[in-house]
């Protein structure tokens, strides 16, 4: 690769004060090359000064935007600020930053634009609700279909997006619960999606912000929206130097 | 009968142009979103003005609907049309607040860093 690149690690984080810092930290020990910016979404806790105190860069939203608001604002200081590459990891601490190693080696040997870190490819011992296993795999089938390869796991918000992916998320990103339709997004604009089996950690507190009723209302939603992208134009892109 | 349709109609079309008009004044209701409750207005006004071309066998013929049924029908279709405005303006409003908030954002950490990169320490009190 030559020349050092420049890494920035994207903490989306709204009221998790209980398990931000210990992200950030240990980003900072596993990854000690990348910058960490927590994206604090309106939390009404110590979620900024949490962060801020561990050393990462702070950027506090002035309300609650939700997770794609709030991941697009950190794709766009990817962007402004020249990274190179942009991993995404949520502040509840569900993904591991051990695992951050396996999806920079993913992007880097597959020449992908995209690498999603996925629970399913290998059995990662991951356990959730009925619910959530069927929306998962019900994403996975569409998203499969649409960017005709094979995506175990659509919904995984672990990832490490190129520079080409950074500027299509700042330019354009999908609301709340937008991780499937990111991926959409992407193949529409013809990058590359691959995927790199990680493991997932129990998530160190809080709760899952999609209860039962909710979660199928995103399902609903996100499937219309994601019907909706395919007859959209992709956003016109300026060509970077 | 019809005479009393025709005044609770008229005056409440009046009422509603006045309370527009009023609001447009008073600068707390913007024109373009004035406009469609102004046509909503004028157009109930003109069934109770001039109700002999509605009653005519021609138009009953045409559209199979009676007087009262097509003030009705047309003050329906204008609140479908208005909501279905508000729904469309709501969405551009979400979205340029959404804009701001992450440029606001952005711009506070940037600011500050200049702050902390130009000011003497001292000399800012955190």
């Amino acid at each position: 690769m030559g020349t050092e690149e420049k890494i920035l690690v994207i903490v989306p984080a709204y009221n998790e004060e209980g398990s931000v810092g210990k992200v950030v930290e240990e980003v900072h020990i596993h990854l000690p090359q990348a910058e960490v910016l927590v994206v604090n979404d309106g939390s009404t806790d110590l979620t900024s000064e949490i962060a801020k105190s561990k050393g990462a860069i702070v950027l506090n939203l002035p309300f609650n935007l939700g997770i794609g608001g709030a991941m697009q604002t950190g794709y766009q200081y990817a962007y402004e600020k020249g990274y190179d590459i942009a991993i995404q990891v949520d502040g509840d601490g569900q993904h591991d930053p051990k695992e951050i190693g396996k999806l920079l080696k993913g992007l880097a040997e597959k020449k992908i634009d995209i690498a999603i870190g996925s629970r399913f490819i290998v059995d990662s011992g991951y356990k959730s609700s009925v619910m959530r296993r069927v929306g998962i795999s019900v994403f996975s089938k569409v998203i499969s279909t649409i960017a005709r390869q094979k995506i175990t796991d659509p919904t995984s918000g672990f990832r490490a997006a190129s520079r080409k992916a950074i500027q299509i998320f700042a330019t354009e990103y999908p609301q709340d619960y937008p991780e499937p339709e990111a991926l959409v997004l992407l193949h529409q604009c013809q990058l590359k999606i691959g995927e790199v089996p990680v493991a997932m950690s129990e998530r160190y507190s809080g709760e899952s912000s999609i209860t039962k009723i909710r979660s199928i209302y995103y399902m609903v939603k996100v499937l219309l929206a994601i019907f909706v992208d395919c007859f959209k134009k992709p956003p016109l892109l300026e060509q970077e130097r | 009968m019809l005479i009393k349709v025709q005044i609770i109609v008229g005056v409440l079309s009046i009422i509603l142009l006045l309370i527009t008009f009023e609001l447009i004044r008073k600068k707390r209701l913007r024109e373009e979103y004035a406009i469609l409750w102004l046509f909503t207005g004028i157009v109930v006004l003109v069934f109770s003005l001039w109700p002999a071309f509605f009653l005519s066998q021609f138009f009953v013929k045409m559209t199979g609907i009676f007087y009262l049924s097509a003030v009705v029908l047309i003050a329906f279709f204008f609140l479908l049309l208005i909501v279905f405005h508000f729904s469309v303006v709501i969405s551009k409003l979400t979205g340029q607040n959404k804009d701001l908030a992450q440029q606001y954002a952005l711009l506070e950490l940037e600011f500050k860093e200049w702050k902390k990169r130009y000011l003497p320490p001292s000399s800012t009190p955190s």
